[in-house]
């Protein structure tokens, strides 16, 4: 009747049960990403709750040849949730839909020499992909982990869906830990990797001196067309990436059209979104049972993800510097720093740290350019990771 | 393990070139659009009434409530906003 037997009989139940309890406390007390913290963390003690059969199982060809129907009956909700939303991809680009929803190019669209950036600030990937296998992960296995570095949740757990499911709770976990402790990594790195006089370069003054040469004289229609523009360039190169960016891009169009399309812009922003990222957490957290975290590779993606993080913060610094050695317009790099995902945060880190340098020193546009390239360059990196190895 | 490193070097170079070409295109295409819409559909009445009623030193109250929330949520209520002009 009780879980008292089952308790003693699983110990380590507990130490997931307190884990789940300091994730609500980081989303909670700390405020660190409470949307997903929150049912990521009660999704936690949920599967670890003995008895209550709320634990996602592995997935197993019996289980890949039931009916929806069975795997209720079977193994209970919390598998028929996890195996109808996050084992079918469907969960992340709904996702992405909303974020595309939230998202505004005109920063972008107002610097886009900017997203080169984006594109530089993805090597934490890689290179980390490159680390997890020497240290004893499969090539997927270490795919799905170096994606933390693209610092994008929803890509990291689509990635990992499609190629390591089994560790989708610790690299959910690490992934949004991440993103929360950005007010933390992109000081580090900086401090690491830049010096007083190039963060004091002031972005605005630059562009006096050295004026865009195409201004935009129809921004709205720059918005709507552009999105379907960089759709089509993802479509033909890197077709599985569109799940994603197609999603994302769907989402910010009928955001842009305005009135005609608001209750669908609405609805993506809105309802979906939070009901996409309730389902989202509580099954991510569901994956965490004892049996599948508390082990060798959980330490190791918590270790992993934190170097694929600072990578990409360096890898869009140095990115910059290489940039400014050749041009005579210089740019700050903590632009560069923002070229990892991780909207609108880390533009919001950037421009504080350039403040306190220079208190005239707003460079927010220009972080939000290189930040919204970054969302494409991570989803672009994870197609490429997908197609190579799925 | 020496098929691993292999693989992995090898999505090190055609990741990176991937990213760094879709954005590239991106960049290109973007500049592209730009010349495009300038050239032929460069402005819109909206814009028109924009700049009209920035000229007019009268501030839309939405954009007001938008930049008061904003600066609220950023200050954590510490600041406040007391008057709003056009920076040159």
């Amino acid at each position: 009747m009780t879980a008292f037997g089952n308790l003693f009989h699983s110990p380590e139940t507990v130490i997931m049960i307190i884990i789940g309890v300091f994730l609500l406390y980081l989303g909670i007390g700390k405020g660190y990403e409470p949307l997903l913290l929150v049912p990521i963390g009660f999704g936690v003690i949920l599967a670890n709750s003995l008895g209550g059969e709320m634990g996602v199982v592995p997935s197993t060809d019996e289980i890949m040849h039931m009916s929806l129907l069975e795997v209720a009956k079977n193994y209970g909700i919390m598998n028929l949730l996890y195996y109808s939303l996050i084992k079918t991809g469907l969960l992340p680009p709904i996702i992405f839909m909303g974020v595309g929803a939230l998202t505004d190019f005109g920063p972008m669209l107002r610097n886009l020499k900017l997203a080169f950036f984006g594109a530089a600030a993805q090597i934490g990937i890689f290179t980390v992909l490159l680390a997890a296998i020497a240290v004893g992960f499969t090539t997927k296995e270490a795919a799905s982990l170096g994606i933390i570095g693209g610092a994008d949740g929803p890509t990291a757990i689509y990635t990992t869906i499609k190629l390591a499911p089994h560790l989708l709770g610790p690299i959910a976990i690490a992934a949004y830990s991440y993103m929360a402790l950005v007010p933390v990594i992109i000081p580090f790195v900086v401090r690491l990797t830049t010096n007083k006089k190039e963060l004091k370069i002031n972005m605005k003054e630059m562009d006096k001196l050295y004026p865009n040469k195409r201004p935009i004289k129809n921004l709205r229609a720059m918005k709507i067309l552009f999105p379907m523009m960089m759709g089509g360039i993802v479509a033909v190169f890197v077709p599985s990436a569109v799940p994603l960016v197609g999603m994302l891009l769907f989402g910010n169009l009928v955001k842009e059209i305005g009135n005609p399309t608001e209750r669908l812009y609405k609805a993506a922003s809105g309802g979906i979104l939070n009901t996409a990222t309730i389902f989202l957490g509580l099954t991510v957290g569901a994956t965490m049972t004892a049996e599948a975290f508390l082990n060798f590779k959980t330490i190791m993606i918590i270790v992993g993800g934190f170097v694929a993080f600072c990578f990409s913060v360096a890898g869009g610094i140095y990115a910059v510097k290489i940039f400014n050695l050749f041009s005579n317009k210089k740019i700050n790099p903590l632009v560069g720093a923002t070229g990892l995902s991780a909207v609108p945060m880390a533009s919001r880190v950037a421009n504080e740290i350039a403040l306190k340098h220079d208190p005239s020193n707003h460079l927010l546009q220009y972080a939000m350019a290189s930040n919204i390239s970054g969302v494409i360059g991570s989803a672009v990196a994870a197609g490429v990771l997908i197609s190579f190895l799925s | 393990m020496n098929e691993g490193f292999s693989i992995a070097f090898e999505l090190l170079a055609v990741g990176m070139i991937t990213v760094f070409t879709i954005l590239a295109l991106i960049v290109v295409f973007g500049n592209l659009l730009t010349t495009l819409v300038n050239k032929y559909i460069p402005e819109t009445v909206v814009a028109k009434k924009v700049v009209q009623a920035t000229t007019r030193g009268v501030i839309d109250p939405r954009k007001m409530a938008a930049i008061v929330s904003a600066v609220d949520i950023v200050t954590e209520g510490k600041a406040k906003v007391t008057s709003i002009t056009k920076a040159e």
